[in-house]
């Protein structure tokens, strides 16, 4: 089972990795870090593929993949 | 030697400071600008320079006036209400000719706003934004890549004039990765007879703003303006496509970054459009699109904000132009598509 994990605080809310998962399993939470954003977060963590695309796309080196 | 590096754009900022020979910073914290602070407050000490980070941002420009004072080259950055708050350091440093290095990351507003981009400032930037009859040199860069350059160029200019100069990003300028070309140029320097260095073996020098004997201020306020007019001449702008366009749009920032899709997308759908590209945003590139508009009838400008920078657009074209608008008021950011749109509707409805 795939695992994705967030560092919320380099988090810009930019949304880019929503847009790329192709499971559509990422979106902004009600979580907002310490600069004020409101953070990406995975909604449905047991449908991720380990794809990596939303890690790659990722600006702020977020996001961690485990397969 | 130059090297490339992937960085972000308000990393880029604390970079150009540094390369430009900065080493003092006074700043106190906000989003969207914290990366700036937070690259100096680790590299300045390295570089053997001074970074403090104030108890306010009132503090910290007053701070930049001192610092500035003894001939030093000094930069503060905050964003939207920490700029404002500047306002009164600012007018002082204009008033007592030292030159400073003020970066706005601009947010929206009014009041504490959010903090996604803006370009709602832009009054206040270009119109000196402080009290008293003074102007700045307001640099606009859109991108990571100018971030770093126009930082340095602000350096230089601030110091030549001995007024101090804006560099006018916005959140999507300070947040956005992009590779740099890190130039690190042997920082210019400028004769500085005006310094406090200590008086020792010369006369005192005195830098002040206060000048209450009669006629004094008019004479202080005269100079200013003929200092304020020999900046006309850094104007600076960048243009696409208006040789043959029928349209040009106005924007600047990452306004204009993205209004460049938008203008590739019009072309590729055989529409002649094209873009001015103020550099500097005071001074404006008036002469320029005066001349433009001697063959281009219409104009549009386009903005992350609900017009401001319009105004200086018309003044510039009214006579011999007509001038359309677009605005985007703050919170998310215009795709290349809407702005595409908004281009295709204006085309449409002055073919």
């Amino acid at each position: 089972m795939a695992k994705v994990a967030f560092r919320e605080e380099r988090c810009k809310g930019c949304a880019l990795c929503i847009d790329v998962c192709p499971k559509h399993i990422l979106s902004i939470t009600g979580t907002i870090n310490r600069k004020g954003y409101r953070v990406a977060g995975c909604q449905d963590m047991d449908q991720c593929t380990g794809c990596a695309l939303c890690a790659e796309m990722c600006p702020d080196i977020v996001i961690e993949v485990w397969k | 030697m130059s090297k490339k590096i992937l960085a972000q754009g308000n990393e880029a900022i604390a970079r150009g400071a540094l390369a430009a020979g900065c080493r003092y910073y006074f700043g106190y914290p906000i989003t969207p600008q914290n990366e700036v602070p937070e690259y100096l407050s680790k590299h300045l000490p390295e570089a053997g320079g001074v970074f403090i980070q104030a108890e306010s941002e009132v503090a910290s420009i007053n701070m930049l006036l001192g610092a500035a004072a003894t001939g030093a080259r000094v930069m503060t950055s905050s964003s939207s209400p920490g700029i404002s708050l500047k306002q009164e350091g600012i007018s002082y440093l204009a008033g007592s000719e030292i030159p400073g290095v003020i970066v706005n990351m601009c947010r929206s507003g009014p009041g504490l706003g959010g903090i996604g981009p803006s370009q709602g400032d832009y009054y206040q930037a270009t119109r000196g934004g402080g009290h008293g009859d003074y102007r700045t040199i307001v640099l606009a860069p859109h991108s990571v890549q100018e971030n770093y350059d126009f930082t340095i160029l602000a350096f230089d200019l601030a110091d030549k004039y001995r007024n101090p100069v804006i560099v006018f990003g916005d959140a999507i300028l300070g947040q956005m990765k992009e590779p740099v070309e890190l130039k690190n140029p042997r920082p210019k320097t400028f004769k500085k007879d005006w310094a406090l260095t200590g008086a020792k073996g010369r006369p005192q020098r005195i830098l002040k703003s206060l000048y209450l004997a009669d006629g004094e201020l008019v004479d202080h306020n005269w100079n200013l303006y003929k200092k304020f007019q020999r900046m006309q001449k850094e104007v600076r702008y960048e243009t696409l496509l208006v040789d043959d366009a029928k349209l040009v749009v106005v924007a600047f920032g990452s306004v204009a970054r993205i209004v460049k899709t938008s203008i590739a997308m019009a072309r590729k759908n055989g529409m002649k459009v094209g873009l001015v590209r103020p550099i500097t945003l005071y001074p404006f590139p008036t002469a320029y699109l005066q001349e433009l508009a001697q063959r281009i009838g219409h104009f549009m400008a386009m903005e992350m904000c609900t017009g401001q920078m319009v105004d200086d657009v018309k003044l510039a074209v009214m006579k011999t132009a007509e001038v359309g608008f677009y605005g985007r008021p703050p919170g998310s950011i215009p795709t290349p598509n809407e702005l595409y749109e908004e281009i295709r509707k204006e085309y449409k409805r002055i073919s």
